[in-house]
């Protein structure tokens, strides 16, 4: 396939995509509607998710930074009550400064070592929630926050947030520039750096890469994204607590992105709606639900440690041997 | 000042002195080689001057600054870029990709020129230079080749290549030749030549193999039990009784 | 802070060291031969406790008899995760953890639909009554877990240090390639740790059915305070585990009487945060098993 051609499909593809998740709200009911905005949140997570991935740097504390961004929407829409174009990118800022402060000391370590270290600083904010209970409410969290404000009835830029179709489209957009923005980063050179440093670290540096420096600023952008999810969900859900962020939902994240892969794009939104999919289908399932993900992360890891977006080089690869064998036998 | 020096060079692992008080000076467009028998503290030295290692006490300067102890990438920042002696490279980037990762140091890989798209280098500018050293080393067959696909030879021509791309001053190689075939080490000689002809890159290479060594090095630094035996012309070192004792002691010959 | 509230904490600190070692010393058997990084070392733990719950509460066996059983049939487990999990991720720390994690989602699926989730189960203890020491009060339940963690913990140590099969098992740890050329076959040694690892964590939890709520979740907190002792004891060492798990056990008891047990989480994450950002291989480095 010509590299236009190629563009062609994936100009005319997302505009499909795009035209049915502009249409939804017409589509499905409100209920539906509802998952399908956590699903769009839990795009921009996978996708910010797999960024850290691209140079090798698997966390553990992913879904805690989604908490410090809706924790911090919390805390400045309910109790500063500040609109919401200053909360958000605050939020997003305020993640993207406590990514710092982990990436920082984190950086010296590497492989399994990074992964639990990740995983100790995430449970240490995680208590930080539960034990303060000012301003973050203990246990029980932050409740009541204040639903998106866009003008006041009558104005002609009013828009109605108690409408839960004018939310949905609000995250739409953000899920869009998120992913336009992600991809212009994986496309580029600094994407390509990022990614040279997974493939080889010594060689990055030898060729003046500054592997360490990468590595934070990676981590950085990736908890701004993370914030932005949690800020959006702080808004959709109205009321947070440290229940929200925790262990179980980081392995739902590690299942997306290792049943869709990490190394391409397209990786992480195949893992997100795939598994989105068999989640709402296997609702009768109640409480076997986990042990069916857990058998499915099982499997992947086992049999397709590369993810779903391996599965056709891994098909063409099984005809091929077969081909081969029938050939010579 | 020289170029590139090292002055009182000592490394020490624990106990064991792996490097003592080695001392060279290497000008300008030289093409300078290290060699030693087995266990005669080659890898040690080149990890030294290549700021993987910190030295117990010493210094080695490049440019009348001190670059020992100083993090790889920074070195090469300053223009002194080594190589690897295994195949490294970007296995799943093509040819012209690994060169064209290689060049980031010149060009503006901001955040804010990704995402606004100024800093595609599939695009056709940037992609010039990366062209014009694949091609100039040799390689355009293989632009579009992915890397892991490349024999062993054209895998250690890529890194010379790659770290070409960086537009070094200062070329360390280490050990360039090894595991290579007759055939490919005459490309590789034949290669570090045109690379510092063309573009008056001096050349450091920490090598095994005499015999290349010998026809490709103006001048020859020889170690032997972690100190400085020998150095001089190839004909100086070729006719020294210290440096064939050392060899014939080692059981390998001075060919 | 008078006598007796110092003697109670050091009282309670020996009984949570205890408890810790038991449960970290399994997994830096399974840390330190071939890597195998369980993230559901926790699950190991309940599954203990819930041998205690059928045995003992619901069949009428003797407490010491089911604490006993606890050891092979948690083993047993521990022993399918090798098979199943860590065999087919070998080389790949990351992904045997990660698959780890899903092997816990289905134990606690499948323990929580045969017994009910979210129901604590409470056990009845077998030694009722303390003994009194200088004005502290330990129930003779907690008593009991400091000599069975010095007996199961000498008895790993001879294991290790006299025995063929546990020789076998350092060597492993040490080098597995030059084990391997011994003629030591690494897949029986990898399934031995994931023996010993899961026998280790199934007594402890035994142990302390009677005196912590059962659930199928309750392992979690056991797990992450697993990790930070094998972490900050040095990954692959036993001893590393044992002496960090002591340490813990006193930090965690005394900042939870002074202040409360979420500080002493805090604490003990931090601690571990820390050590591996100071000293990644641990504070006893990796030391050999």
């Amino acid at each position: 396939m010509s590299k236009s051609s190629f563009s062609t499909h994936l100009l005319v593809s997302s505009l499909v995509v795009i035209a049915f998740f502009v249409m939804a709200p017409n589509l499905v009911s409100a209920y539906r509607l509802e998952l399908l905005t956590i699903f769009l949140i839990n795009v921009i997570l996978a996708q910010s998710y797999r960024l850290m991935a691209t140079t090798g740097d698997w966390t553990l504390c992913h879904y805690i930074l989604m908490g410090v961004g809706a924790y911090a929407t919390g805390i400045l829409a309910k109790m500063a009550g500040l609109p919401f174009y200053l909360v958000m990118p605050m939020a997003c800022v305020v993640t993207m400064i406590v990514s710092l402060l982990f990436a920082i000391p984190l950086s010296r370590t590497l492989g399994f070592a990074f992964f639990i270290a990740s995983f100790a600083l995430g449970e240490f904010v995680r208590h930080v929630w539960l034990k303060f209970h000012y301003p973050f409410g203990g246990a029980r969290g932050i409740n009541g926050i204040p639903k998106l404000e866009i003008g006041q009835g009558g104005e002609w830029y009013f828009i109605d947030f108690w409408d839960s179709r004018n939310f949905y489209y609000f995250t739409l957009v953000f899920t869009i520039l998120t992913l336009v923005i992600l991809f212009r980063i994986d496309r580029s050179r600094l994407g390509d750096t990022w990614k040279s440093i997974y493939t080889d670290r010594e060689l990055s540096e030898s060729i003046g890469i500054d592997v360490t420096k990468s590595r934070i600023m990676v981590f950085c952008v990736s908890g701004f994204f993370a914030g932005l999810a949690g800020s959006l969900l702080a808004y959709q859900i109205g009321s947070i607590d440290p229940h929200n962020f925790g262990m179980v939902e980081m392995v739902y994240l590690i299942i997306w992105c290792v049943v869709g892969g990490v190394k391409t794009f397209w990786g992480p939104l195949i893992g997100v709606l795939s598994m989105s999919i068999i989640f709402e289908l296997t609702r009768p399932l109640a409480e076997w639900r986990p042990a069916l993900f857990g058998l499915i992360l099982i499997l992947f890891l086992v049999l397709l440690p590369g993810g779903l977006e391996t599965l056709p080089a891994r098909i063409r690869e099984l005809l091929h041997r077969t081909g081969t064998q029938r050939g010579t036998g | 000042m020289s170029f590139f020096s090292v002055e009182n060079l000592t490394k020490k692992f624990g106990g064991l002195v792996a490097n003592n008080n080695i001392s060279m000076d290497v000008e300008k467009g030289e093409i300078r080689g290290v060699i030693g028998p087995n266990g005669a503290g080659k890898t040690t030295f080149f990890n030294l001057v290549s700021g993987f290692y910190r030295p117990t006490s010493g210094k080695v300067t490049f440019k009348g600054q001190t670059i020992s102890g100083m993090a790889t990438n920074k070195i090469a920042r300053l223009g002194a870029v080594r190589t690897f002696q295994r195949p490294a490279l970007f296995s799943d980037f093509t040819v012209l990709e690994n060169v064209s990762i290689a060049q980031h140091l010149n060009t503006n890989a901001s955040l804010l020129n990704a995402i606004i798209g100024h800093d595609n280098h599939r695009e056709a500018d940037s992609l010039e230079r990366a062209i014009e050293i694949v091609d100039f080393l040799g390689m355009a067959e293989d632009r579009d080749t992915m890397a892991n696909n490349l024999s062993h030879g054209l895998q250690r021509q890529l890194g010379v290549a790659m770290a070409l791309a960086t537009e070094p001053e200062l070329l360390m190689l280490d050990e360039p030749v090894a595991g290579m075939n007759s055939g490919e080490k005459a490309v590789m000689v034949n290669m570090i030549q045109k690379i510092r002809d063309k573009w008056g890159v001096t050349v450091l290479l920490v090598e095994h193999d005499m015999r290349t060594v010998m026809n490709l090095c103006e001048k020859i630094t020889v170690l032997d039990f972690g100190e400085k035996l020998a150095e001089g012309s190839p004909d100086d070192i070729r006719s020294n009784r210290a440096v064939i004792e050392a060899y014939l002691g080692a059981d390998d010959s001075v060919t | 802070m008078g006598v007796d509230t110092i003697i109670q904490t050091i009282a309670n600190a020996l009984v949570l060291g205890s408890v810790y070692a038991m449960v970290a010393v399994g997994l830096a058997i399974a840390f330190g031969v071939m890597q195998m990084a369980n993230f559901s070392h926790g699950e190991l733990f309940m599954a203990g406790s819930y041998v205690v719950f059928v045995l003992y509460t619901l069949l009428g066996m003797p407490f010491l008899l089911a604490v006993i059983l606890a050891f092979p049939i948690v083993a047993m487990i521990g022993l399918a995760f090798e098979r199943l999990i860590f065999r087919p991720t070998r080389g790949n720390v990351l992904a045997g953890f990660m698959a780890s994690a899903g092997a816990g989602f289905i134990l606690q699926v499948l323990v929580g639909q045969q017994w009910g989730v979210g129901l604590m189960r409470t056990i009845q203890t077998p030694f009722p009554g303390g003994a009194e020491v200088l004005g502290a009060s330990i129930s003779y339940q907690r008593l009991l877990i400091f000599p069975a963690t010095v007996i199961m913990v000498t008895g790993l140590w001879y294991f290790l240090t006299r025995v063929k099969a546990g020789k076998a098992l350092r060597a492993c740890a040490q080098d597995p390639e030059a084990a391997v050329l011994q003629g030591i076959s690494l897949n029986k040694m990898t399934g031995l740790a994931m023996l010993l690892s899961g026998g280790f964590a199934g007594v402890g939890g035994a142990l302390m059915a009677p005196i912590i709520p059962v659930t199928p979740y309750m392992g979690h907190t056991y797990a992450v305070t697993a990790f930070v002792i094998v972490i900050v004891g040095g990954m692959a060492s036993i001893e590393g585990a044992v002496i960090a798990a002591f340490i813990l056990g006193f930090i965690h008891t005394i900042v939870a009487t002074l202040y409360d047990s979420v500080t002493a989480t805090m604490v003990g994450v931090l601690f571990m945060a820390i050590v591996l950002i100071l000293k990644p291989t641990g504070l006893m480095g990796r030391v050999k098993v």
